[in-house]
Order: structure tokens, then sequence, then C-alpha cells
């Protein structure tokens, strides 16, 4: 592999610069608006075995507590020291086991200490690093267009929470249909400018969000949405049917756009080289790209769909649960954004070669003058 | 019926006239690795080893997704193996960063959901954690695979005479395709998953610092990250894969 110099220097730059950060972010005390930062002082944590579990379901685990001694690095106690108990199971389910000389968030209450969570923070910020440094390394330039583009899509996304929850949930399609309309404009304008291409790229994408997702709802009245269990959506904190819907318009967005715009490009491309092909070899080429997109992108969206539900699957399962009530319970709204995500990404096809043959319509007006 | 039975025939019947046969091919490849994911949380329940579980069911996802979805052979064989080579190195970092984050297991919801279920499963959720990170990143990876290894083949067979070293630097253009394309498919995708996590922050106050620090904030973040660093690592490995084969193939004649 070819390096140019100059790329690499700036990814060791990018390395270097994001270490610090991890640094700075992992002994930053004082910056936490709610909980105390405090150090676990122990080289060697007491940990004792308190019983041996077995529960209904003939799971066997263990009780164990830890003897952690703490000391808190900001707010007003600074400098204070306790002693904690911290009682958790090795499986980790919902107990958190601390390790030696961590750094953890603690909540003080009138002379009493509890843990809140080990400080992560960091890790985010060195992953990241190692994201962006890696970024450089291999797309150059270009990456800061990227990196652009996905902290815009950040931004605009907290932008839509903040509405979404000021109207209280009420008008949840709406709001996110919208937000699809303007996500998919902003993304589009930055990496491809303002032209012909880039709204050609934009209408096949919101045909493809739209039209399948009106052809989903209607199959989902028709069959009276049976078996669709929202109430098993995590988190809920509104209506959680209006959330799926949501979650399903905003899920597919990104594949939907990536597609329309792999498509369209190379239908432009191929324009630009024969500017006498027919519309009907036009509509060929759109559909072979088209067929072998469409499987791998599919996969990208099951995989991320579906893994996520994974753990509390194997928890379901693990609790003598049948598979088909595990599924339903864990696995079934995933399944069903995922089904509507991939019609959506079969339709697409469509659509994108679809609003490509307005290139050559452009063409041949061209020609006439 | 019910509804999700009904839109997967749509699905079926959408996926045959657009598709043709790659796109039952592809349809098969979808409903094959849905069920190895069932059957990787079925093997995990009953006590089967987690890692073994996660080693054997790396290369039979990708080969599904790989082998099922393309239709040149060249292309699969040099998809799988860069594929195969990242999801490895990937698993590693995903091994040393979910150790650093401590971020397995439920959320903060978690009573709520838990009634009536078991909060001491007796299997690591650590180790769980870090399956459904690698699951999740390897869709993208496969993808990113496939992209690479068909632009550069299509590449060289519009132009037969190019040399290894100038099929590198395309691969440098074809590759920067590729990262945009995989980028918004993944944010977006996540962003769509986690919805309902990040409405629950919001009115619940949770504090930016909080957030940062939260386990599921931080495991979906980390599995972002882990998914484009994947596709990072894809674009070089894949084009070194395919020019060292070119290599090898004219030593032969």
């Amino acid at each position: 592999m070819i390096l140019k110099q100059k790329r690499f220097w700036w990814a060791l730059g990018v390395l270097l610069l994001g270490s610090i950060l991890t640094a700075v972010t992992y002994f930053a005390t004082d910056i936490y608006q709610k909980d105390e930062v405090a150090l676990v002082t122990d080289h060697q944590i007491e940990d004792r075995l308190i019983e041996n579990n077995r529960d209904v379901y003939n799971n066997y685990d263990q009780t164990r507590e830890q003897i952690l001694h703490l000391q808190i690095l900001s707010g007003k106690q600074k400098g204070k020291t306790y002693t904690v108990k911290n009682v958790y199971y090795p499986s980790q389910l919902v107990t958190e086991k601390y390790r030696p000389r961590q750094r953890v968030f603690v909540s003080l209450k009138k002379g009493s200490l509890a843990l809140v969570n080990p400080k992560r923070d960091w890790v985010l910020v060195l992953t990241l690093t190692i994201t962006l440094a890696l970024m450089v390394l291999v797309a150059g330039k270009h990456s800061l267009l990227l990196i652009l583009s996905m902290a815009l899509s950040w931004l605009i996304f907290y932008g839509v929470i903040v509405l979404d929850v000021k109207l209280n949930g009420t008008q949840i399609i709406l709001v996110f249909g919208l937000a699809d309309i303007i996500f998919s404009f902003v993304s589009l304008l930055i990496v491809q400018g303002w032209n012909r291409k880039m709204l050609a790229t934009w209408v096949a994408t919101l045909l493809g969000v739209f039209v399948s997702f009106g052809l989903a709802f209607l199959i989902m009245q028709l069959t009276g949405q049976s078996e669709m269990k929202y109430e098993t959506g995590d988190y809920a904190t509104q209506d959680p049917r209006g959330i799926f819907l949501a979650q399903t318009l905003l899920g597919v967005l990104g594949a939907v756009m990536d597609e329309a715009t792999d498509i369209v490009s190379s239908l432009y491309e191929i324009v630009q080289q024969k500017p006498h092909i027919t519309a009907k070899e036009l509509m060929k080429s759109g559909r072979t790209m088209g067929q072998e997109i469409m499987g791998p992108l599919i996969n990208v969206l099951v995989l991320i769909f579906m893994a996520e539900a994974l753990p509390m699957t194997i928890l379901y399962l693990r609790d003598n649960n049948t598979l088909g009530s595990a599924f339903g319970f864990t696995l079934s709204l995933g399944a069903t954004q995922s089904t509507i995500s991939a019609i959506s990404i079969v339709l697409t096809v469509i659509f994108a070669t679809g609003c490509s043959l307005w290139f050559l319509k452009v063409q041949k007006s061209g020609e006439k003058k | 019926m019910s509804t999700l039975l009904a839109l997967v025939i749509v699905l079926a019947i959408l996926m045959t006239v657009v598709g043709g046969e790659t796109g039952i091919r592809s349809f098969f490849s979808v409903l094959i690795n849905t069920f190895l994911l069932i059957l990787v949380a079925m093997l995990i329940s009953w006590g089967v080893s987690i890692p073994i579980v996660t080693v054997i069911f790396i290369p039979l996802k990708l080969a599904t997704i790989i082998y099922l979805g393309t239709h040149d052979y060249t292309v699969a064989k040099n998809s799988f193996l860069a594929a195969f080579i990242v999801c490895l190195l990937v698993g590693l970092l995903i091994l040393g960063c979910q150790w650093l984050a401590q971020a397995a297991g439920l959320g903060p919801e978690a009573g709520e959901v838990l009634v009536g279920l078991s909060q001491m499963p007796g299997i690591s959720y650590p180790l769980i954690a870090v399956t459904v990170a690698i699951f999740s990143t390897l869709g993208a990876v496969a993808e990113a695979a496939v992209a690479m290894s068909s632009g550069l083949l299509e590449l060289k067979k519009h132009n037969p005479l190019i040399t290894p070293l100038e099929l590198e630097k395309s691969g440098t253009s074809i590759g920067k395709d590729v990262l945009g394309t995989a980028m918004n498919t993944i944010l977006f995708g996540m962003f769509g998953s986690f919805l309902s996590l990040f409405l629950w922050y919001f009115r619940l106050g949770y504090s930016f610092g909080e957030v940062v620090n939260e386990k599921l904030f931080v495991n979906e973040a980390l599995i972002i990250m882990y998914s484009l660093i994947g596709v990072l690592l894809t674009v070089p490995l894949a084009t070194v894969l395919i020019s060292r084969s070119m290599i090898k193939n004219e030593a032969k004649k």
C-alpha cells in the first residue's frame, strides 16, 4: 500500500492529540454536574463469596461482595475517604464488578455514598481517536467532509429529539418524516454539492423511504397489526407504536440514501460517457447494480436491528421460555423493522433508476438546442 | 395472518421481481442470516461456550452474506478472506475496548423489564456484549469487502493491463466511495435502533456527563465506531489482497 507521507503525519497528529484528550478525560474530575468522581484506592479488592445461588430456572450463579475503599476526587468532599460494600453477581447482567485503581462515579447524600457507574467516557474518546486516525490515513482530505456530515447528523438528531419531546410525542411520525427530509438534504448537499445529480439522489431517497413506509403501513392496517407487540419496545417514554414507526423511518434512511447515491452516481457516469445510451439500457444497468447492492445492505441492517436484542433473547431462553415466546418478546419488533427496511431498499432500486432517466432527458433536450 | 409474515411475503415478491435470480438468493441469505442469529442465542442460552460459538459463527455468517449475495466467485473469495481477517482484528479491538468500558448487561430500565426474569442467569454478560458487538459490525464489514472487491475487479475487467500499483491507487478512490456509503447506513441504523433510549435520556433529564458514561449509550457509540473501524480496515486490505492475487496469477502465466 502506498501511503502518502503527508497523510501519515496527519494521522499521527490526530492520534497524538486524541491520546492527550483521552488522558484529560480520564483524569477529569470537576466537569460533571450531578455525581462526584472517586478513585478506588485498593490495589487488590477484597472479594468474598456470600452464597451460591440456584434460581427457579435452574441457573447457577453466585452472590459476591467487594469491599471498596474510595477517595473522593471532586466536589465539596474532595479528599475524603469512604469504605463501601458492592454486591454483584458474576454474570453482571444488572450488577457491576469494580476493578482496582479504577475511577468511578458516586452519589453522596447526607454522608452516605452510593456507587453509580464506572467512568466510561474516556473509552469513547480513545475509540474515537483510533477511528479518526484511521479515517485520515485511509481517506485523506475526504475525511473532513465525512466527519462534518457525521457531526451534523448527530446535531440534527439532537434537535429532532428536542422537538419531539416539546410536542410531547403527539406528532411523532410527522416530526421524524420531516427529519428524514432535512437529514437527507443536508447530508447529500455536503457530500455532493448543489447540482442535478444531488437532486435526483434526494428525490430517489425520499421516494424510497416514504413509498415503502406507506406500503408497510397499509399492510400493517390490512393485517390488523396482529402479533405486533409494540409494548415490548424498550425504554418507551411515549406511545410505543409511534416510537416504533419513528425508529423505522430513521433507521432505514441511511441505507436508502447510500444506495440511491451509489446507483444515481454510477448511472450519471454512464450517461456522461455514453450520451446515446437508450433508456432501456440505462434501466438495465440500474437494475444490475441494484441487485448487487441490495442483499449485503439488507444484511447490514438486519444485523444492527437484531443483534441489539440478543442479550434479552438469551435471557428469555435461559429462563425456560419457548423459542416462540422469546422471539415474540424480544426479536419480533426488530424483525419487523428489518423487513420494512428491506422493502425500502428493494424499492429504492426502482426509484433511483427512474430518477436517473431524467439525466438522459436533459442530455437529449440539450442536444436538440 | 400475522403482520410480520405478510411483510416478509411482500418482500420476497419484490426481491424476486426487482432482483431476479440474484434477488432470490439475496432473500435467502437474509433469511439464513436471521436464523443463524437465533441459533446463536439458543446455543449460548444452553450454556455452550460463548467464545467458541462466536468464532464458529463469524465465518458462517460472512459466508452466508458474501457467497449468497454475489454471483462472481473471484469477488466472493476475495471479499470473504478480507472480511474474515478484518473481523478477527476488530474482534480483538472489541475485546479490549469492551473490557475497558465495562458496559455489558442491561441498562437503567432493567428493573421494569426484568420482572419475572432471572437476574442471575449464570452466563457471562460481558462476553455476550463482545459477541453482540462483533455481529453488529460484521454486516458492515462484509458489505464493504464486497463493494471494494467488485469495484476493483470491474476496473481490471475494463483495463486488463493495469499494474498492481495502479490498482492500489484506484483502490484509494474506490475506498472513499465505499466509506461514504457505509457511514450513513451504520449511523442511521444505530439512530433508528436506539431512538427510544435517547428519548428516555432526554425525558428523564440526563446531563451530557451522565449520558456519555451510561452503559447503553457507551455500548451503542462503541458499536458505531467498531463498525467504522472495520470498514476502514477493509478498504486497504481488500485492495492488497486483490493486487496480490493478480501478481500470483501473472506469475503462473
